[in-house]
């Protein structure tokens, strides 16, 4: 599986991570065209402040064990055991907010516009690397490939040292 | 090929013959279940409300017997158990060997002792399907209902019955609704919402007896107090026992559930439990208890499927004390403590009235419980400071602004973690 590894040290909070996450959400796809009034436009990952103003990226880790599956009570959320992404179906979805408790990081949440259903990362299937991973300027997040069972066996952005093996 | 049986298809049923299929992909795995179908009863209040059908409260892949080749008998239970000869005998006559058995029985409403309660003819608890439909049916035939008890799933029945466009009436022994999720603030927001559409609340009183006609027809409830209410139908929640009959005169131990070790084993080697059925160490208090939620009756199955297939885990993050609700569009989630217990004891307060209220109990740096009402985005992490224990000193000011920004640890492979 992939995952999205966060280096904070390079992020600068520019937040075009969460401008690419809202807009790959959007029927246009456009971040020129994107109305960031509009609560139906929601990013999925964020970008926070730490005591010192400091800014920490913080996306989906699309966990091993995901607290947030385990507490959904209708079956919308579940790991797929071949891509290892956690993924979440908005028609099973009862927004009941057992996930929003669950998560430790507070990265599912209840969609601004309705309150109905959960909205989380997903990774952007359609796509060959997630749209924020694209955007981000200083490659303060960055995509790197596991093993089932979380191992890391490559990071994948040019310039990033290929084929570590690193032991959990 | 091992044999596996698994009593229950619920929660911590099917979390365990997902485990154990992961795990084992030949042994032979039957799952025997007393339902009918395999719903979620989290959502059995919105069949009442009319949000969603019977099909949709189906928790699990269209296919899932299939997919994992599991056999799936349903409409049946297991009425006795002969451990010595590994045998379980069900309700249709057949017997069932096992080489592991699980048993994820879950829980039975109760009634409490109220003169007439078990004899009305429109009684009903919520907690199976069947349950769900005949409260639909009944309250056809009435336009008043009274629940007795104003804990979730009271509170769930209730304000279902309401969408319904029923008048009901809730008898509480405690004097604010939600009593172990909510403290009296957050409380009263729902207490306001609910009596706009049309609830009434009857707080420290108790059923004393139930009116009947000569044909044991409710015609309503007599309270200790003295004072009556004028009801068609009573739903009673009043909580839970496991569904452990069919143990009786058998070394399985049981307290106020079935004993098992951190690895979900029971007293008998080869038989485990998990999920409503069992009492386990729950996370936040460090006590052996049961812990009726959802989340743990998965954890629970999991660890249990794990090592009847040969995996050995340990049972963690069975964390009880947190709860989510939502009633007429607001939203609450509690964790922990919701009272402060003591003088050593701090609380900070957020209240915005209309737009929100938010609470957190400390101690020695310490969250040892939180309510969030209205925006409850950020839920989780509160969530897991207070089941992790974590110290916050220095962070309290920005207590309600906390994100994992303030904790930020990552692995090499990517995983977050709580230093
Ligand atoms: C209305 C309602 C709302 C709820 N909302 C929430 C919520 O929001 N969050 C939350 O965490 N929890 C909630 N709960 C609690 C949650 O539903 C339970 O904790 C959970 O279902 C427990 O799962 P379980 O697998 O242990 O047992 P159960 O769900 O009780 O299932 C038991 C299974 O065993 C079968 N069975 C019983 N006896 C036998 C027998 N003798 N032989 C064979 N099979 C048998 C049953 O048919 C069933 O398949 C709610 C419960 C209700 C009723
Ligand atoms: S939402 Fe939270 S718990 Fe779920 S996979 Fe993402 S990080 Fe893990
Ligand atoms: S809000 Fe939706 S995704 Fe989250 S736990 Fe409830 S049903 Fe599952």
């Amino acid at each position: 599986m992939k995952r999205i590894l966060i280096n904070r040290e390079l992020c600068q909070g520019c937040r075009n991570c969460q401008l690419a996450c809202m807009a790959e959400h959007t029927e246009a796809k456009s971040v020129l065209m994107l109305d960031l009034e509009d609560p139906a436009n929601q990013a999925r990952n964020f970008v926070e402040a730490d005591l010192d103003g400091r800014p920490v990226p913080l996306l989906c880790r699309h966990c091993d064990d995901p607290a947030c599956a385990t507490a959904c009570m209708s079956g919308a959320l579940r790991k797929n055991p071949d891509t290892g992404l956690v993924e979440h179906d908005r028609v099973k979805c009862a927004g009941c907010w057992m996930c929003v408790m669950s998560c430790p990081y507070g990265l599912i949440r209840p969609d601004q516009l309705a309150g109905r259903t959960a909205v989380k990362c997903d990774f952007c299937v359609t796509r060959p690397m997630p749209r924020c991973v694209e955007a981000c300027p200083t490659g303060a997040i960055t995509l790197i490939e596991l093993e089932s069972k979380g191992r890391l066996t490559k990071a994948g952005l040019p310039g990033q040292s290929l084929a570590r093996e690193v032991e959990m | 090929m091992s044999k596996y049986l698994i009593l229950g298809a619920s929660a911590a049923g099917i979390s365990a013959a997902r485990a154990i299929r992961e795990q084992d992909g030949g042994g032979e795995i039957t799952v025997i279940s007393k339902d009918e179908r395999v719903y979620s009863r989290c959502m059995l209040h919105y069949i009442i409300g009319g949000q969603r059908s019977e099909d949709e409260t189906r928790f699990i892949e269209d296919d899932f017997f299939e997919q994992h080749n599991i056999r799936w008998l349903p409409g049946r239970e297991a009425v006795k158990l002969d451990s010595a000869g590994k045998k379980v005998q069900l309700s249709d006559g057949e017997t069932h060997r096992y080489d592991q058995l699980l048993i994820a029985t879950g829980a039975s409403s109760v009634l409490p002792p109220v003169e007439n309660l078990g004899r009305g003819k429109q009684v009903r608890s919520l907690r199976n399907l069947e349950d769900a439909r005949d409260i639909i049916r009944l309250s056809g035939g009435t336009d008043t209902v009274a629940v007795i008890g104003a804990g979730l799933v009271g509170m769930d029945a209730a304000c279902a019955l309401a969408q319904r466009g029923v008048k009901v009436t809730v008898v509480e022994v405690a004097g604010h609704i939600l009593p172990l999720q909510l403290d009296q603030r957050a409380a009263a927001s729902y207490e306001r919402l609910c009596k706009k559409h049309n609830m009434e609340f009857i707080f420290n009183d108790m059923v004393a007896s139930v009116v009947l006609d000569e044909d044991d027809n409710v015609q309503g409830l007599k309270l200790k107090s003295g004072g009556t209410v004028p009801c068609g139908m009573v739903v009673v929640a009043a909580g839970v026992k496991p569904n452990i009959d069919f143990l009786r005169d058998t070394p399985v131990d049981t307290g106020r559930g079935i004993k098992v070790n951190e690895q979900q084993q029971t007293s008998v080697a080869g038989i485990y439990a998990a999920g409503d059925v069992c009492e386990s160490l729950e996370s936040f208090t460090g006590q052996v208890m049961p812990t009726p939620v959802w989340p743990s009756a998965v954890r629970q199955g999991w660890v249990a499927g794990s090592n009847m297939a040969g995996r050995p885990v340990r049972l963690e993050d069975n964390f009880a004390f947190q709860n989510s609700m939502t009633f007429f569009g607001l939203s609450s989630v509690s964790f922990g403590t919701i009272n402060p217990p003591g003088e050593s004891f701090r609380v900070l307060v957020d209240d915005r009235g209309d737009a929100g209220y938010k609470k957190v109990i400390l101690q020695d740096g310490r969250i040892k419980g939180a309510i969030l009402q209205g925006d409850i985005s950020a839920a989780g992490i509160l969530g897991a400071l207070v089941k992790k224990g974590i110290n916050i000193s220095g962070l309290e000011n920005r207590v309600f602004e906390l994100s994992y920004a303030d904790f930020f640890a990552q692995k090499e492979n990517g995983e977050f973690y709580f230093k």
